[in-house]
């Protein structure tokens, strides 16, 4: 049966192509539209982890009102990471930031600058209400928003620009994929078809010597399913050194965001992941499209 | 073995057996004559389940074989060795696998089943030919790869329509002789012809169609040039 399915690819090598070809293309994009929504929910998980809030004390804080809030933030459910940074930490951090300027950091002391509290919101959405709420406590001067996206002042902005960018790459990658899988199994059904008919003499003189319709049948599967799967391992390489390829650039331009994995063997993984993924499927579809095709042209 | 039971077959209007009944015993070998139209294809057509009788019944070992489920009929073909005058053979492969396949459509692809192949391709005196395609042959040793072909399959009856029909009268002679052995090793043949000469010589039963109906059966019988 493998023979026969061979056989039937090597006489009509363009036929062949164009199935692969086609394949190919679907499951390059198929890759890369994963790749995209596994750095776009990564990237959104990173910002929703890192420390995105922070509530900075009044000049005359005292030292129970660190513990009231501490005990406030811990408690809150919506809340995690909290830290407490010190005016000597907090000193730290602003030498570091003026690194360029030491004239400028000379003159400050840890006295002129606020103790605080970094925390995360475990989801973006509860940001704005967490700001509102810890700015109400006495001791507060006020509660900051750090991701770099933007500032306090259009902070829902942010929240919904993460959020949509994250949702669009999935529904749009849901749609193109969609779309070509279709394709693909549209092209699959009628290559498949072209082959049938193309073989009547032969299914017919199969018939009359009493072999079964699987007999029949099963090259015409394999070639389907031999297209799809050879389309996938294509696609999926392609996509794979594409993306080793863009890394570098990549990495420039989101800076200390880990949208990817960093390391070799997390990067191949994660593309192990998707090529198994992608082999039953490339299964799936090769045995429908070649099966819709056998219904539809091969009645025995 | 076979047995028609007031066999009729109508397409559409048309009527291509009328009503007929015959038996033909285990290892006898049978001539179906007549003119063209005659009804010996739709008789070969019923007897491989192709098409079922309109009306009465067609019987292989006891069975009524419109009785078959269609999954039953792979099966069931298996018991029949089928020849034609345009041969049916697969021209993209070799003498050898076209004789082989016989033994793969039944799942038996054993050292034994290829020993069979070749004993069969011998028999035929095709065995130097193996590795030639269809179209390298001639008529004669195409008609002989068909006949290794029904060989490996061990059938039980042998129907063979206008097999020498493209035959040059030696050749004819060759393969006729080749199923004339097959039905003296047991097997029942019922061969479709026009072919005068062979029918003559032979001597064996000859049942003769006109107009569908059966027109004579006769052991011993020979070619009936004016119907």
């Amino acid at each position: 049966m493998i023979n026969t399915a061979i056989k039937h690819i090597r006489r009509a090598p363009y036929q062949a192509l164009t199935a692969i070809l086609i394949m190919t293309i679907t499951f390059f994009v198929a890759t890369l539209m994963i790749v995209i929504a596994y750095a776009s929910s990564t990237t959104l998980k990173y910002y929703e982890t890192k420390p995105q809030l922070i509530a900075y004390f009044k000049r005359d804080f005292k030292a129970e009102d660190v513990a009231l809030v501490k005990s406030k933030l811990e408690a809150d459910s919506r809340v995690e990471n909290v830290r407490f940074v010190s005016q000597d930490e907090a000193l730290e951090i602003y030498k570091q930031l003026e690194v360029n300027n030491p004239q400028v950091t000379e003159f400050v002391s840890s006295k002129i600058l606020p103790p605080s509290y970094e925390f995360s919101a475990k989801d973006l959405n509860f940001t704005q209400d967490l700001i509102n709420e810890i700015e109400e406590l006495p001791s507060i001067e006020e509660v900051r928003f750090t991701a770099s996206l933007g500032g306090k002042e259009n902070l829902k902005e942010v929240v919904s620009r993460l959020t949509s960018i994250s949702k669009n790459i999935r529904v749009g990658g849901a749609v193109t994929l969609t779309i070509l899988l279709l394709s693909s199994l549209l092209v699959l059904l009628v290559i498949i078809g072209m082959r049938i008919s193309t073989r009547r003499d032969e299914i017919e003189i199969l018939q009359l010597i009493g072999a079964t319709p699987g007999f029949i049948r099963g090259p015409f599967i394999l070639e389907g399913v031999f297209y799809a799967v050879v389309g996938a391992l294509l696609g999926w390489l392609l996509a794979l050194l594409t993306t080793v390829y863009l890394s570098p650039s990549l990495v420039r331009f989101f800076q200390t965001v880990p949208f990817l994995p960093r390391d070799i063997l997390a990067l191949l993984s994660l593309f192990g992941i998707i090529l198994a993924g992608e082999v039953l499927l490339a299964i799936i579809l090769g045995t429908a499209g070649s099966f819709v095709a056998i219904k539809r042209y091969l009645k025995i | 073995m076979i047995k028609f039971d007031s066999a009729t077959k109508k397409y559409g209007s048309t009527l291509a057996l009328d009503d007929v009944s015959f038996e033909i015993g285990e290892g006898e070998f049978v001539f179906i004559t007549g003119h063209s139209g005659a009804g010996k294809t739709t008789l070969i057509r019923l007897l491989l389940r192709e098409v079922s009788p309109t009306s009465g019944k067609v019987l292989i070992e006891g069975r009524d074989i419109k009785s078959l489920k269609s999954s039953d009929i792979p099966q069931y073909r298996r018991k029949l060795g089928v020849i034609f005058q345009d041969f049916k053979l697969l021209h993209d492969r070799t003498v050898y696998e076209n004789v082989k396949i016989a033994t793969e459509i039944d799942g038996r692809t054993t050292q034994e089943e290829e020993k069979k192949v070749k004993k069969a391709l011998d028999e035929v005196g095709m065995i130097s030919k193996s590795n030639l395609f269809p179209r390298q042959l001639s008529g004669g040793e195409v008609q002989r790869t068909v006949i290794a072909r029904v060989l490996v399959q061990e059938p039980k009856i042998i129907l063979a329509d206008e097999p020498t029909g493209n035959l040059d009268p030696q050749t004819a002679r060759q393969i006729v002789d080749l199923l004339d052995n097959a039905a003296k090793e047991g097997v029942t043949v019922l061969m479709a012809t026009h072919n005068a000469d062979i029918v003559d010589a032979l001597k064996h039963r000859v049942i003769h169609l006109k107009e569908g109906k059966v027109e004579s059966d006769k052991a011993k019988g020979k070619y009936e040039k004016n119907d």
